[in-house]
């Protein structure tokens, strides 16, 4: 019984970092978020105001209905996308490594060069995109693809959904990794059809897999930040303006620090939520 | 065999004591990289012959990092000797009393523009030595203008929508006009009267934007624009007015762009393209309204290490020879009276509207507008341009609730 308590002991490394490095900066923004903190002097405390203006104003309550959106589709689409590559490679051992490693290059390419690159892209002035829509005789199909507010998120999405393909597919395809052949090889005995393959018997064994590609790209998602800023700063008329853009523009734009506090607090209980939730639905899926 | 190295060793001790006396001041910066030089490598060699007991030390930092690396600094007592501050951080640093004054008792103080003093100058304090007055208003294209028959760069609001009209008959694209920053700044000159109501009045909440005559024809003044064939504003409402705006005037895609006066050398190096200056067309002027943009400046910290040596530094600057090579480095305009033009040939049409008196101070460059409300006039308008046809008041009533809120 001692030695097994005395094995706790060796988690004490552990939670002293969890505590100063995670906990302890939680801690502080809450105590900043109740406060009128400027980023310099002293900081006066405001009681719940930052909160309590949160809540009572249309933006803040759309930019938080705008990231959960953005998120949904982010999420769905990686994971479909994922999941296609996926299957595909898988039946595809010839081109297998190639194509995974084309597929993950956007991944691994910095951000501000992606959103750069998609910003010329999407120019409605002389844009690669509308360019070739011309050049294919589809030029009904030219759109203003980031400067309409209708268009702008989903143009700001499709380019992360671009870029994480890769990322998923590459979870997935180690989720394919680990299913025996032999169960392939029943389905192809008794005459199951690849599809049937995938539906039956493939799709159900990658549920652990699913569980952490879903887990990981809706926690970077809700926190996405660098796509948006780049390709549209928040806009069209806010668009796109997602609460991690408000952090920032609030922070170091209007150095009103309380207040970006209070902000990433709501932030982070979404993503706490969201997650326990989340978790909960594929684990029990998982194990139904 | 002894002697000779006494004599070396002595020489070493008193090169070392020299050496141990000399100050090196710490300056912070968001110039005096190889992308923007400023003239400050020029300068510091030139300031390091003349003061031979100080040894500049310049530290880089991009203006966008200067609010994480500087505060810290403040706050814990060991700040640079002097540091670039622009009117936003003289009003975080400077209110939480963190910047010393500078004294309005200097000659330069004197010499300061009236406007740029006033704005600058709180509570009888000054905080900052200002460094130069950017330009804002119109870049010109003049070889498209040349084929739309056109010799002039437009400075009323006639010419100008006689110019987009000409310009869209020979399918040259006329005009950007991005919602971010290109409309803010005809909205700004065409709603600010630089001889009627101060900005003050409209950031301080004393006067509401909704009820303003002078603000609601400045949006009238962009359907006009609109009316003239100048842009089409859905289409250019949401577009980037730091990366493509730019990119598609320096490939000579469209013929007007209105822009900061810091583009001038980038627009200069691009070979065939022959372009001006102007300033902006309003209604309330005949030469156009030259938009100044009150740029960064010295600031001295409450805790600098070496006081002395950083007001040698600032008294330096203050002397009109040395910044004149920073104002010619930069493409800016002197705040300070008197001087020579350092302006190039191609910003002639600015240049004669301010010395005409035809000028206005930018607000949010003065903080006469709170900052909250850059962000919004940027989102409002796009959304102004997405929708023309939605009242006035739609617009100009979330200015009026930023104020509130800011207050």
């Amino acid at each position: 019984m001692r030695a097994r308590l005395s094995l706790y002991w060796f988690t004490v490394p552990a939670l002293l970092v969890i505590g100063l490095f995670f906990i302890h900066p939680i801690l502080l923004t809450w105590n900043m978020s109740l406060t009128n903190f400027a980023g310099i002097g002293e900081a006066k405390d405001v009681g719940w105001r930052n909160y309590e203006r949160i809540f009572t104003r249309d933006r803040y309550l759309q930019e938080i209905w705008l990231t959960l959106w953005y998120t949904v589709i982010v999420v769905s689409a990686l994971t479909v996308t994922g999941l296609f590559f996926a299957a595909m490679l898988h039946r595809l051992p010839l081109i297998r490594n190639f194509s995974r490693a084309a597929l993950y290059t956007p991944a691994m390419m910095s951000f501000v060069v992606v959103g750069y690159i998609w910003q010329f892209l999407y120019s409605p002035l002389n844009g690669g995109i509308n360019v070739a829509l011309r050049d294919l005789g589809l030029g009904a199909w030219e759109q203003n693809w980031l400067g309409d507010p209708a268009l702008a998120l989903y143009s700001v999405a499709f380019t992360q959904i671009w870029m994480f393909t890769g990322f998923t597919c590459a979870i997935f395809l180690a989720g394919f990794a680990g299913i025996p052949e032999e169960i392939g090889e029943a389905g192809r005995l008794e005459g199951a059809t690849s599809w049937q393959r995938f539906r039956y018997l493939e799709l159900p064994l990658l549920g652990p897999s699913i569980t952490v590609s879903v887990m990981l790209t809706t926690i970077g998602t809700l926190k996405t930040f660098e796509l948006p800023f780049i390709l549209t700063k928040g806009g069209p008329d806010g668009a796109t303006r997602l609460l991690s853009i408000d952090i920032i523009d609030n922070l170091f734009g209007q150095y009103k620090f309380g207040f970006a506090s209070a902000l990433s607090i709501v932030m982070l209980v979404i993503v706490l939520v969201v997650a326990f939730l989340q978790n909960k639905v594929l684990r029990d899926r998982e194990n139904a | 065999m002894i002697r000779n190295l006494s004599a070396v060793t002595l020489t070493a001790v008193l090169m070392a004591s020299t050496a141990g006396a000399q100050t090196v001041l710490d300056v912070v910066a968001w110039k005096g990289n190889e992308a923007e030089p400023a003239g400050l490598p020029e300068l510091i060699e030139k300031f390091e012959a003349a003061n031979p007991d100080i040894e500049v030390d310049l530290t880089y930092v991009a203006r966008k990092d200067v609010d994480k690396v500087i505060p810290p600094r403040l706050q814990g007592g060991n700040p640079p000797d002097v540091t670039m501050v622009d009117s936003s951080l003289v009003d975080l640093w400077g209110g939480a009393g963190f910047l010393n004054d500078l004294g309005t008792g200097s000659a330069w103080y004197d010499r300061m523009v009236p406007a740029v003093r006033e704005v600058m100058t709180t509570d009888g304090e000054i905080r900052v030595f200002p460094l130069e007055v950017i330009g804002m208003g119109n870049f010109v294209n003049m070889d498209l203008m040349a084929k739309a028959g056109i010799d002039k760069a437009p400075v009323t609001l006639d010419e100008l929508k006689a110019a987009c009209q000409a310009l869209a008959a020979q399918g040259i694209a006329p005009m950007i006009f991005a919602g971010g920053f290109p409309a803010m700044l005809f909205v700004g000159a065409n709603g600010i009267d630089p001889n009627g109501v101060s900005p003050a009045e409209y950031g301080s909440g004393e006067r509401t934007f909704v009820e303003d005559e002078n603000f609601n024809a400045a949006l009238d003044g962009v359907r006009d624009l609109v009316a003239a064939e100048c842009f089409d504003p859905e289409l250019q409402a949401g577009l980037d007015p730091w990366a493509t705006a730019p990119q598609e005037f320096r490939s000579g895609n469209v013929a007007i762009l209105p822009q900061g006066a810091w583009n001038i050398g980038n627009f200069s190096s691009v070979e065939g393209l022959t372009f001006q200056f102007a300033p902006m067309p309003s209604r309330y002027t005949d030469k156009g309204l030259a938009l100044d943009l009150v740029g960064p400046g010295w600031a001295i910290p409450r805790d600098a290490e070496h006081a002395e040596a950083a007001r040698k530094w600032v008294d330096f600057f203050a002397e009109e020879e040395n910044l004149t090579v920073f104002l010619k480095a930069e493409g800016a305009y002197s705040p300070y009276t008197g001087g020579v033009s350092t302006m190039p040939d191609l910003a002639a049409p600015y240049t004669q509207a301010r010395a005409e008196g035809s000028l206005i101070l930018w607000p949010f460059s003065t903080l006469e507008f709170p900052k909250a409300l850059q962000s919004e006039w940027e989102d409002s308008i796009t959304g102004f341009l997405l929708n023309i046809d939605k009242p006035n008041e739609d617009t100009l009533q979330r200015w009026d609730d930023t104020v509130e809120d800011s207050m």
